[in-house]
């Protein structure tokens, strides 16, 4: 088969340039100024700055709250993706049967994922909070978000909930998208339901799961600060304060704009890192069909 | 010819001295010229038609000028938003701003003093009318930087009912810390779980500070010539405040409900807590609240130290004008806040908002109206307002890096909550604190 071709030579790259423009102002020029401004100390108010080395690196590093957020991200992350993916499997699984009113119970589990962060953190806010919780309330136990370890823990739950929605979602299509016949062909030699799920079942949905890993991966790192901020603010003592909610405050509220960069930096270089050890890692063991 | 051309120069050079020192006296401006200017402002809700309302009526009086009211998000944000627009060239006229973000204004190269414009304008602002809290907050090294608008103080609030039935004098707040301890101690003993309780906030932690007249940092409280370069609550007010609070919690007493401003009021309003602390602005609001279970709502002074003899400070935002606009729009920015801080539209923002009116002749004015008798807790909050003495430390204390600094001393009363020892906590938050200050003085040169 003969390929279109493009006579002009600088035809390609005439119809490139609307999007490099796109990308060069809105993410390559301001992720550059991120980079650049980390090595400078920074004016708040004009701007206008003086250069400074490894100044703001060297203040992260020797900051024990930084290396601690470091921590308290890496478990937010793990229990937001382990719980997240082990729930909306269940759940994923659970509706992939065919009972009565399937249809309205999938619409009410994918509800969640609807709302926005800080009304996600709202509605939790109602069923933990100190003075009048229904949580606390029912429990008798009324320290769930001024205590350290049960605030992670509320946080993690509040997290895992807001992104169920979306997880199930994917879960169901891959559930769909399973070949009938291996799981017949399955029966039929005598594997059990245990058995059919783990190896066949599971099997299927391996390069899904692979990509919410990423995904919820990236939503535990990038996009809960909203929830952080309207449910702990980071506290009690900062024991929910994750990397991104520290920069959050450190750019937005603290005006310390060179720190903050190196910040961004040091989260930019973790993606990075998180990327290349998910590729690197599963690529072997996922199943593509 | 060269001759006459020397004259000529001569003569034009006197005559444009003339002109210039004419210019310096008072600027010449064309009063009545159609002007447009912007104000942001950081209030929610119901407070963004108040504003409006004002600003409409500040246009009726004044036809020539057009102002564009927009809410600009919190303190924070609307801060953010005027340092980008101010970097681009666009910043409005006038910007709401936090009680905190003072000395960084001062320093930030975008403001013009009110008092320096007013000079400018032959347009003096009649400092005396203001409450002594009010303006000498905005008040640094002699000169007024913003003009005030939205002000509060802590108070203490009660129940009068619960407080009858743990045998407590309903009509007798207590007023010193010991006094509260041993009222929050009979409620208990009267079966209330918790008897007092407030938000997680540095607020009060600074106020004590101010009752105690203790400085909050160096350099006369980051009002002197230099900047502060250091913080001083690590000392002994500071812990006598912390040793109070923390020990109340320990016993039982205190009930830790997080930050935020809804738990203590929440709490307040379910009666599991007979006494809190908030701002002043939250009396219609709690009186609301008790009133509809049947209670009585008292309220009282913020409580301090046994013998301390200091006031509060303001707490709130005020209203600052930025530079690089005509001398038109700057006469109108002038006209407008000098307008906002007038009798009629401070009554309509107590009457609506519950913050205090700025001016003397405006508390006169509701006075003869009878709105204490209406409103007696109103009363309490303006009391306190008038006892407060004026000192450098009452004033309350200007730093450049305040809202971190409250997020520090927060997160620290959090670690005592888990049984840190207070002056060990506090050393901490003090050190951790002189490094970003440190670090913000250098930066503010730049």
């Amino acid at each position: 088969m003969k390929q279109a071709a493009f006579t002009n030579k600088y035809l390609p790259y005439v119809l490139l340039i609307p999007t490099f423009v796109i990308l060069i102002i809105f993410l390559f020029y301001p992720a550059f100024e991120s980079f650049r401004l980390t090595f400078y100390k920074v004016n708040p108010y004009s701007g206008a700055g003086k250069f400074a080395g490894l100044y703001n690196l060297q203040k992260i590093f020797t900051n024990p709250g930084y290396i601690q957020s470091f921590l308290i991200s890496a478990i937010f992350a793990l229990g937001v993706v382990g719980v997240g993916l082990t729930i909306s499997l269940l759940l994923a699984l659970l509706l992939n049967q065919k009972v009565k009113g399937a249809q309205i119970y999938r619409s009410l589990l994918i509800w969640p994922y609807a709302l926005s962060p800080a009304i996600a953190g709202a509605l939790f806010n109602f069923l933990f909070n100190p003075a009048n919780g229904l949580v606390g309330y029912f429990t008798g136990i009324r320290t769930w978000m001024t205590n350290g370890n049960t605030a992670l823990f509320v946080v993690i739950l509040a997290a895992t909930w807001k992104n169920l929605g979306y997880n199930i979602v994917f879960y169901l299509t891959a559930l769909r998208n399973i070949p009938r016949d291996s799981l017949e062909a399955a029966e039929i030699d005598g594997a059990g339901p245990v058995k059919r799920f783990f190896s066949i079942t599971f099997a299927f949905l391996s390069p899904m799961t692979f990509f919410l890993l990423v995904m919820n991966t990236i939503y535990a790192y990038f996009a809960s600060f909203g929830l952080i901020d309207v449910l702990t603010e980071g506290g009690p003592a900062e024991s929910t304060n994750i990397l991104i909610y520290q920069l959050y405050r450190d750019f937005f509220v603290n005006s310390r704009i060179g720190y903050a960069a190196a910040e961004s930096l040091m989260l930019f270089m973790l993606v990075v890192l998180l990327t290349i050890v998910q590729f690197k890692t599963t690529e072997k063991k996922v199943y593509y069909q | 010819m060269k001759k006459i051309m020397l004259v000529l120069m001569a003569l034009l050079l006197s005559v444009s001295f003339l002109y210039a020192a004419g210019e310096q006296e008072s600027a010449v401006v064309d009063e009545s010229a159609e002007v447009t200017i912007e104000f942001w402002h950081a209030m929610s809700g119901d407070r963004i038609d108040l504003i409006q309302g004002i600003v409409d009526d500040f246009m009726a009086e004044n036809p020539n000028i057009t102002v564009e009211v927009q809410y600009a998000g919190s303190y924070n944000d609307t801060l953010n938003k005027v340092i980008s627009a101010s970097k681009a060239g666009n910043a409005p006229s006038v910007f709401h701003s936090y009680e905190i973000g003072t000395l960084g204004m001062i320093n930030s190269g975008m403001t013009v003093a009110i008092d320096d414009l007013a000079a400018k304008f032959d347009m003096p602002i009649p400092w005396d009318d203001f409450f002594v809290p009010v303006q000498s907050y905005y008040k640094y090294q002699g000169k007024h930087y913003s003009m005030p608008f939205n002000s509060s103080t802590p108070l203490v609030y009660y129940n009068k009912t619960l407080f009858e039935e743990a045998g407590l004098d309903p009509e007798n707040p207590p007023r010193t810390f010991s006094d509260i301890r041993d009222a929050a101690a009979a409620l208990k003993k009267s079966g209330i779980d918790t008897p007092i309780t407030w938000n997680l906030h540095s607020w009060y932690f600074e106020q004590m500070h101010c009752l105690q007249d203790a400085p909050f940092v160096n350099n006369s409280n980051g009002r002197g010539e230099e900047l502060p370069t250091k913080v001083v609550f690590n000392g002994e007010a500071g812990n006598k405040i912390l040793d109070w609070w923390i020990g109340m919690y320990n016993d039982g007493l205190f009930m830790d409900v997080g930050p935020g401003w809804s738990n203590h009021r929440a709490a307040f309003g379910s009666g599991e807590a007979a006494m809190i602390m908030s701002s002043s602005s939250d009396v219609n609001l709690l009186t609301k609240s008790l009133s509809e279970k049947g209670w009585e709502m008292g309220t009282g002074y913020l409580p301090r130290p046994e013998g301390a003899d200091g006031g509060v400070a303001i707490g709130g935002g005020s209203l600052w004008m930025t530079n690089g606009h005509t001398a038109e729009e700057e006469l109108a920015a002038l006209k407008l806040v000098t307008y906002i801080s007038s009798d009629e539209p401070q009554k309509a923002w107590h009457k609506g908002t519950g913050y205090f009116p700025v001016r003397k002749t405006a508390m006169a004015e509701l006075e003869e109206e009878g709105w204490f008798e209406e409103n007696p807790n109103y009363r309490t909050a303006f009391d306190q307002l008038l006892d407060s003495p004026e000192t450098l430390n009452t004033a309350g204390s200007l730093l450049g890096v305040f809202p971190e600094t409250r997020a520090i001393i927060q997160s620290k009363i959090q670690e005592c909550y888990a049984g840190k020892p207070v002056s060990k906590a506090l050393d901490e938050a003090a050190a951790q604190v002189n490094e970003l200050i440190a670090e913000w003085n250098e930066v503010i040169g730049l």
